[in-house]
Parts: C-alpha cells; sequence; structure tokens
C-alpha cells in the first residue's frame, strides 16, 4: 500500500495535450507502469504525481475530445513544461495542435517548455519497433513511487509482439519530424519568444512509441530535467527554512545520476 | 432460432399490423414502407396525445391460449401460466403465454415461437435487411454477400463491436440493438457496428420518422414478428431501439432514456440545443467520440443489472456501524462547494454524504448515480491518477455540470472508489485534499480491509429453504423523503451461475415487472409458475418485492416464504440500507444557501462548448 502521508505538495506541473486518440494516456502509462494496454478515451483529466528525485511532479493527462475544450486552460495553469503530443499517422492531430491546443497554454507559466511529441513512431519507423527497455539503473527505480509492485518492477515493458506482425503493418507517415519543428518554431512565435534565447527544436521534438517504449523514457526524463530550474525558482520564492536549501542540494546531485543513468 | 424465419430473402415482406401480406423487391423496399406505413397511419390518428403506436395490441394480452391453473406444471413446457392472486382492477383469474420464457437468444426454449403474431408487421426487420443490402456498396466494401453468409459465427473477440460486419446475420442477430442519430439523419451512435456503416440504415430510420412528422404525429414503436423497435424522440435527437427480448415497450423506452440521460450527463442538455440551434447538421459525434464506451457499458449494465429496471440503487450490506464509520469520515472532509461525497465499493455504494441545502432542496435520483457509476466503472482503465472532470446528472440539473473527483482507495487493486462531487470547476486541489484527509482517517481506522472483506449476502442466510432469489424495495426507508431509493437483492447462486441463466431469471423479473408496472392493467400480486421456477411478485405501499422459488414451492409455502422474508428483511434493515441519509453543509453562509441548491452552480458555457461552432 502506498505511503500516503508522505504525499507532498507538487512542486511542478507537466502537462499533456493533443487530439483524442493521438496516445497521451498510453505514454504516460508507458513510462509510469513500464506498460502498454488497452485504454478508454480520457474522460476530463486525470492527475498523477511522480516522484523525481525528491521533486514532486504533477503531470495531467488531459482528455483529447471536443467535449472537454474547455477544461484546458484550466489544467494549464501555471504549468512548467506542456507536452503536444500528435499522432505521426495523422497529419489532423498535428494541425488541430496548432487550431485547438496551443490556445490553451496561455494560462501556463511564462517559462513554460514546450515539447512536440509525435507517437505511434511503431507504425511507421522501423528503428521504433524494437522495444526500448529503459537502460535506467536499477538503483533509481526506487525513486519511483508508482514503481513498488514487484510485478512492475520486474520490467518486461513490451507485450510480447512478434517482429513479423510489427514490420507488416508499417502505415504511411504523414508528419515528418521537420513538420514537428516547424511547429515548435511556429509556437516560439506565438509565445513571442526568442528563438536563439529558448531552448532548440531538435531537443524539444520527439517522436516516440507507448507500444514500444521507443523514447519514452528519454521525453519524460528531459523534460523533468528542463523544468528542474522552474522548481528551484519555485522553491526559493516561497523560501522561509534552511532544510529547503539542503533538499535542494541533495535534489540537485540525485538528479545528475539519473540523467546520468540514462543517457 | 426464431429469428430464422425473417433470415435472409424472406424478410422482404413489408407488414405493418394488419394490412395485408405484400412482398416487394429490396430495391423499393423504402418507398414501399414508408407508403404502406403512411397509408396505414393517416386514415386513423390515434388518441394517445397526439402520438401514434404503430403496433397491434399488447402481444401478451392479446393471446389467451390455455386455462388458468397457476401450479399446473405444465406438461406442454414453453406455455407457462399466470395467475393473478389478487389484482385491483382485474378479478378474473388469467393465463397467458409466458413472454419471457423463451427469449430466442437463449437457445433453451426455441421451439416456443408464438405463430399467433405472424401477421404482424415486420416493418422495421424488412427495412434494416434492405438497408443493409445497400450498403453493400457504401459502408463495407470487399466483402462477401452478407445474406448469403451463414451469419451465426460469433464475433471474435478481439474484435470490438464497433468493427463488426454490419452486413453479417450475426449482427442482425444481436439480442437488443440501439441506435441515436441526429434529428437531420446523422448516426450519433450504434451499439453494434460502426456508426459509418450503418448510415443509410440510420437515414431509414430518420426518414420514417420524419415521415410520420409530417403529419403532426410521433412514431412510438413497431412490432415485428420478433422484434419490437421503439422510438424516443429527445430535443434534437432520436433514440431508436430494435430488441428481440420481449421487454415491453415501456421498459425499452425507459432504457433508451437511460442513453439519453447518459449523453445528456456528458454534454449538458442545454448545450445539445445550442449546438443545434447554431448548426442543424452539426455531427455531434465529433462531441461524443471517445464516449461510445461509456454508452456500450451502460448498455450492458441495463441488460445485466437490475437497478435500472427497479429505478433504485444496491447499496454493499455492511454493519451499520461501519457506515455510520465511512459516512463520518466523509462528513468531516469538506471544502466549499462541495454538495455530494459518495464511496463505491465493488460498483455498489457504501455511502452518500450529501450537501444540506441541496438535500433539503432535491432529492438525489437513482438514475443520476446509476450514470455516475458507470462512468466510473467505464472509464478507470488506467485508475493510478485522480479524475477531475465535469458532469452533469440529468435528473438533478440537465443544464449544468457538476465536477466530479475520482480516485481510488486502494490501489492496485482499485475497488474501492471516492467520488466527490463539487460545483466549483477550479476546486480540484481542495477537493484532493478532502480525499487525502478521506484516506488518512480511513487508515487511521482500519476502514479498507473491513471493506475489503465486506461481500453480498447469500439467500440461504434468510433461511427459507425453497427460496432462490429476491429483490426488494423498500418505499419506507426513514426520512424517505430525502432518501434515495434503494433495493436489496442477495447473490445470484445455482442454479443462476452462468451468464445465461442470470439473464434468463432477470428476463422473468423483467416479465413480471412489466405485469405489475402495465399502464392499461397494473397488478399487486402476480404468482407465476414457470417451467423451471416459480415466481411471485408484490406490490404494496410500503414496497416491492420480487421472488423466486424452486418449482415445486406451493402457493401457501410461497407466501410463507415471504412472510419470513419480509421479518429477516426487518431485522437486518440497518445492515442492508443506508437508514439515515448524513449530510454536511459546505456553504458557511446561511443566507446564501438560501439560493437553493441548483441555482448557484456553473454553466454550462464555462465548458467551452460555444467556442467551438
Ligand atoms: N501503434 C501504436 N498505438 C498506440 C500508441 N500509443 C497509443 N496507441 C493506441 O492509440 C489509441 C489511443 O490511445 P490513448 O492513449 O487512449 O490516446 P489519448 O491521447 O489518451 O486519447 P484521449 O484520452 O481520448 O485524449 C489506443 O488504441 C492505443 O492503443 C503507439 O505508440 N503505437
Ligand atoms: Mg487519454
Amino acid at each position: 500500500m502506498p505511503e500516503v502521508s508522505k504525499m507532498k505538495k507538487p512542486d511542478v506541473k507537466v502537462v499533456l495535450l493533443g487530439d483524442m486518440n493521438v496516445g497521451k494516456t498510453s505514454l504516460l502509462h508507458r513510462y509510469t507502469e513500464r506498460k502498454f494496454k488497452d485504454t478508454i478515451s480520457t474522460v476530463g483529466g486525470a492527475f498523477f504525481l511522480k516522484q523525481w528525485g525528491p521533486y514532486n511532479i504533477s503531470i495531467w493527462d488531459t482528455a483529447g475530445r471536443e467535449q472537454f475544450h474547455g477544461l484546458g486552460s484550466m489544467y494549464c495553469r501555471g504549468a512548467a513544461a506542456v507536452i503536444l503530443t500528435y499522432d505521426v499517422t495523422n497529419w489532423q492531430s498535428l494541425a488541430e495542435l496548432e487550431e485547438r491546443f496551443l490556445s490553451l497554454t496561455d494560462t501556463a507559466n511564462h517559462d513554460c517548455i514546450y515539447a512536440v511529441v509525435g507517437n505511434k513512431a511503431d507504425l511507421t519507423d522501423p528503428k521504433a519497433q524494437l522495444s526500448q527497455v529503459s537502460d535506467m539503473a536499477s538503483e533509481d527505480r526506487s525513486d519511483y513511487e508508482e514503481s513498488i509492485e514487484p510485478q512492475v518492477l520486474s520490467a518486461c515493458p513490451t507485450p510480447p509482439a512478434s517482429p513479423a506482425s510489427l514490420s507488416g503493418i508499417t502505415l504511411h507517415k504523414q508528419v515528418t519530424l521537420e513538420d514537428a519543428v516547424a511547429l515548435y518554431g511556429r509556437i516560439l512565435r506565438y509565445k513571442g519568444l526568442e528563438e536563439k534565447s529558448s531552448l532548440p527544436a531538435e531537443k524539444m521534438c520527439f517522436e516516440t512509441s507507448a507500444k514500444t517504449g521507443y523514447n519514452v523514457d528519454t521525453l519524460f526524463e528531459a523534460l523533468f530535467d528542463l523544468v528542474l530550474p522552474s522548481i528551484l525558482r519555485k522553491r526559493n520564492e516561497n523560501q522561509e527554512s534552511p532544510t529547503v536549501d539542503l533538499e535542494e542540494c541533495r535534489g540537485g546531485s540525485s538528479n545528475k545520476r539519473a540523467r546520468s543513468a540514462c543517457c | 432460432m426464431e429469428r430464422d424465419n425473417h433470415q435472409e430473402g424472406e424478410a422482404q415482406g413489408v407488414k405493418i399490423c394488419d394490412l395485408p401480406r405484400e412482398s416487394n423487391p429490396p430495391a423499393d423496399a423504402l418507398a414501399t414502407s414508408l407508403s404502406l406505413l403512411g397509408s396505414h397511419m393517416f386514415p386513423d390518428p390515434v388518441e394517445r396525445n397526439n402520438s401514434i403506436t404503430v403496433n397491434k395490441e399488447e402481444p401478451a394480452d392479446s393471446l389467451p391460449d390455455g386455462t388458468a391453473e397457476e401450479e399446473s406444471l405444465d406438461a406442454e413446457p414453453h406455455s407457462n401460466q399466470v395467475t393473478e392472486l389478487e389484482t385491483e382492477d382485474t378479478e378474473s383469474t388469467e393465463c397467458q403465454n409466458n413472454v419471457s420464457t423463451q427469449p430466442s437468444d437463449m437457445g433453451t426454449e426455441d421451439a416456443a415461437t408464438d405463430n399467433d403474431r405472424s401477421d404482424s408487421g415486420e416493418f422495421v426487420v424488412t427495412m434494416l435487411a434492405k438497408a443493409k443490402l445497400e450498403e453493400q456498396g457504401i459502408g463495407v466494401k470487399g466483402r462477401s454477400s452478407p445474406l448469403l453468409e451463414a451469419g451465426t459465427q460469433e464475433i471474435p473477440a478481439f474484435m470490438s463491436h464497433r468493427d463488426e460486419d454490419v452486413t453479417a446475420d450475426s449482427w442482425r442477430q444481436h439480442r437488443k440493438h440501439v441506435f441515436v442519430l441526429s434529428e437531420a439523419g446523422k448516426p450519433i451512435y450504434s451499439r453494434y457496428g460502426s456508426e459509418e456503416a450503418l448510415s443509410s440504415t440510420m437515414g431509414v430510420m430518420m426518414a420514417l420518422v420524419s415521415f410520420v412528422q409530417s403529419g403532426d404525429n410521433i412514431i412510438r414503436s413497431v412490432y415485428s414478428d420478433g422484434h419490437t423497435v421503439v422510438f424516443l424522440q429527445k430535443g434534437p435527437l432520436v433514440l431508436v431501439c430494435v430488441s428481440s427480448s420481449r421487454q415491453t415497450e415501456q421498459q425499452l423506452r425507459g432504457e433508451l432514456l437511460y442513453v439519453y440521460y447518459q449523453i445528456i450527463s456528458m454534454l449538458t442538455q442545454a448545450s445539445i440545443s445550442r449546438i443545434f440551434e447554431h448548426k442543424k447538421n452539426y455531427d455531434l459525434r465529433r462531441l461524443l467520440a471517445g464516449s461510445e464506451k461509456i454508452l456500450d457499458g451502460l448498455l450492458n449494465l441495463v441488460d445485466s443489472d437490475p437497478s435500472f429496471l427497479l429505478a433504485a440503487v444496491h447499496c454493499l450490506p455492511i454493519a451499520s456501524s461501519l457506515r455510520d464509520a465511512l459516512s463520518q469520515i466523509l462528513q468531516k472532509a469538506i471544502t466549499p462547494n462541495l454538495v455530494f461525497s459518495i464511496l463505491i465499493a465493488k460498483n455498489q455504494l457504501l455511502t452518500i454524504v450529501q450537501e444540506k441545502t441541496v438535500i433539503e432542496d432535491t432529492r438525489l435520483e437513482p438514475a443520476d448515480v446509476h450514470l455516475l457509476l458507470n462512468l466510473i466503472g467505464a472509464s478507470s482503465a488506467f485508475q493510478a491518477g485522480e479524475i477531475w472532470t465535469p458532469i452533469c446528472l440529468p435528473l438533478f440539473n440537465p443544464d449544468c455540470y457538476f465536477y466530479a473527483y475520482i480516485s481510488y482507495l486502494d490501489p492496485p487493486e482499485c475497488t474501492v472508489c471516492l467520488l466527490l462531487l463539487s460545483t466549483d470547476k477550479e476546486a480540484f486541489y481542495a477537493v484532493a485534499e478532502c480525499k487525502k484527509k478521506i484516506e488518512e482517517a480511513m487508515m487511521a481506522q482500519n476502514a479498507l480491509s473491513l471493506i475489503a472483506k465486506v461481500q453480498s449476502y447469500s439467500v440461504s442466510q434468510v433461511g427459507v429453504s425453497d427460496l432462490r432469489h429476491f429483490m426488494y424495495k423498500p418505499f419506507d426507508v426513514p426520512d424517505n423523503y430525502r432518501q434515495l431509493t434503494q433495493f436489496t437483492s442477495p447473490e445470484m447462486e445455482a442454479p443462476y451461475s452462468s451468464e445465461e441463466e442470470k439473464m434468463r431469471l432477470l428476463d422473468l423479473y423483467r416479465y413480471m415487472h412489466s405485469r405489475i408496472h402495465s399502464t392499461s392493467r397494473p397488478l399487486k400480486l402476480i404468482y407465476h409458475v414457470a417451467e423451471r421456477e416459480t415466481l411471485l411478485a408484490w406490490v404494496t405501499s410500503k414496497f416491492e418485492l420480487y421472488t423466486c422459488f424452486s418449482p415445486l414451492v406451493t402457493k401457501s409455502c410461497a407466501i410463507t416464504a415471504i412472510t419470513k422474508l419480509l421479518r429477516w428483511i426487518k431485522k437486518e434493515e440497518d445492515r442492508l440500507f443506508i437508514r439515515y441519509p448524513p449530510k454536511y453543509s459546505t456553504t458557511p453562509n446561511p443566507s446564501k444557501s438560501s439560493r437553493g441548491g441548483k441555482s448557484d452552480q456553473q454553466d454550462s458555457t464555462d465548458n467551452g462548448f460555444l467556442s467551438l461552432l
């Protein structure tokens, strides 16, 4: 049973946005539970708390359905990172990001970072069909409160899909990485940000597969590392007790460890 | 199987009511059907306030076929007998063909087709068959001719109902189809098969609806051989049920209403009307896309859970001390604008605490609770998180949203679920804080492990040997006015262990229910000797009771048994029901609260639908 009493206030907020069916829930599920399983279209939004070193990162998995559009800006309020997700086999899903979802991020932090993520890469890209078992060292696993269950720990993250069936269903790729990079540029412009002073597109555009696990850990861990400054700033803002500093030091070092382990 | 007689080419006869049988080539089926329907309907506008019923009289009432001897354990296996012992408006004993023991899809008593009905309209069956012929070229290309295939094979398990071949016979043999379409004839939902593939079928349905409408009439139902087609028009939506389940029109319409309410619970009535006001042709599927599984889940529940039939909630039997303790935990974890706190285990209610002004103002309807429970069941695939979603309780107020916080308290098992409803869209963190308090208090009292031990009860606890099962719905729970209508029922045990047998028992109950609640001739007491069991249904001003006995029970035994059962329920009342509805006050300013429960809720416009238009 999880230790509820230890739950802390979240330090930072990450939001998953994108059209229905692009695989937001699957991505998060792959990352936290190391599994790919059947999903049901999300209603409203679902809130998750993720322990990242000493930090508590809250993640909002939102519904892509138009029906819940009105809540998007509420989920985004004060976000430090927004993951704009599309489906690489569906051009419209990329277009929707600009048409429907970008404006929701107006309530996010002014220094919010944006990732553009093309999911379902396994359908178009042979290299994404191979499962990418996270090579995170086992020492880091204890950092994840979701990983308490032994069967989760035993990390068999990929369903035993036969390679034949996988390679048999290569679909037409409708969105290239360049399209995503171009969108990233337009996002910066929309936000009135200088390209030079912002995070480079090649660092912020990902192609993933929730099904095989391809790039999923890379995505979340890169983002968590990038929001660290935001966490530190937030902690400094309500700096009252010296313990904050102590925690910060520990956090910094443990995080370095996590980072080096996964790269 | 019974449906055999209108499979394949035979389905061409268009028969409406007592018109002479006619055959039509498939191509002009629609035109002919409509004109036939029209010519039948227009001459005689029916009394039932401006509505037309395309049906012959209640099939059940028109088939006197035997003698009234309630205890004659029939030589003829499929003609069962019903005897009403006491009735208010009928004093004569009568005997009827028992509709409910021969549902064709159970394969148990398939010989029992009543040929008496062969002259009834086959209209919609034909209509559907024709529509599908047309669809061969449209919806599902590249498939072999549906009507030539031996269509009885089961749908493979990995295939969702959505991918079903709507041209296959297996599609037509589903016990109950449900379709939702817009007034403009746009398909919105189909229980089996994709809406796209069915667009021409739905087009035909809509043509039918509008055609009748153009004569200032409303189509309500069509009876055909073995099928009942029921229409329900609600605002800009048309809901259609095609059923071979032998349920009454009234029951089927009630089920369609649940479907409508579930749609409202996701969108609100106000926003649906507004959307269609702006754009007559709006494709509501865009807003409902992704909700199919919620509607699928609802329809499965409606078929398998008697709560819907009884319009009452089933709460889990627990010691009243534990229930009180849980209520108190909920009562202490409050935040402004919180209106309902609901604790659920194994999909049944443990307790429900309501805001004081709300409870004083309105009564929470069982249907709203059913919709909530279904939503939770259907959306809990990913159970680790805390869900925050707008939800409308259509019977409470169809035009505005609550915000529901849903979280499981016992991951990873996820059987105990907390549901907190607030009127404040922004209250997520405050409400999540309440959950934390509740979780801590429950941990301190070891409540979770106590809940885990809770089980539904066995009918053997009643101690009446011939009693196999019952459903008891009291009207006299204390504080009735504000109480949620509840019922209690033991586990279904042998011989009702298999899905088929459970369904068969439920069908018997549905039949008894339809007799008790018949609009034309309601009954107070029915003693029904069926082939494999004997049922007794009884309604008084204090309760409604359905009991199922072994077939060997005598009438006097059954009556004694019921006396015992009622005594047992009285004794166990505290455990079986939520007795006193607990409440809290989250509106600190009493003058404010006098506004009433509804007026201060968020308007649906807040959810931003209009921005889409
Ligand atoms: N092949 C493949 N399928 C995927 C992948 N990710 C998700 N899917 C499938 O895509 C469908 C939708 O996935 P979800 O994770 O529910 O999508 P979502 O973005 O959360 O959708 P909403 O909650 O409705 O907004 C499911 O059937 C998944 O199995 C992927 O990486 N590869
Ligand atoms: Mg989702």
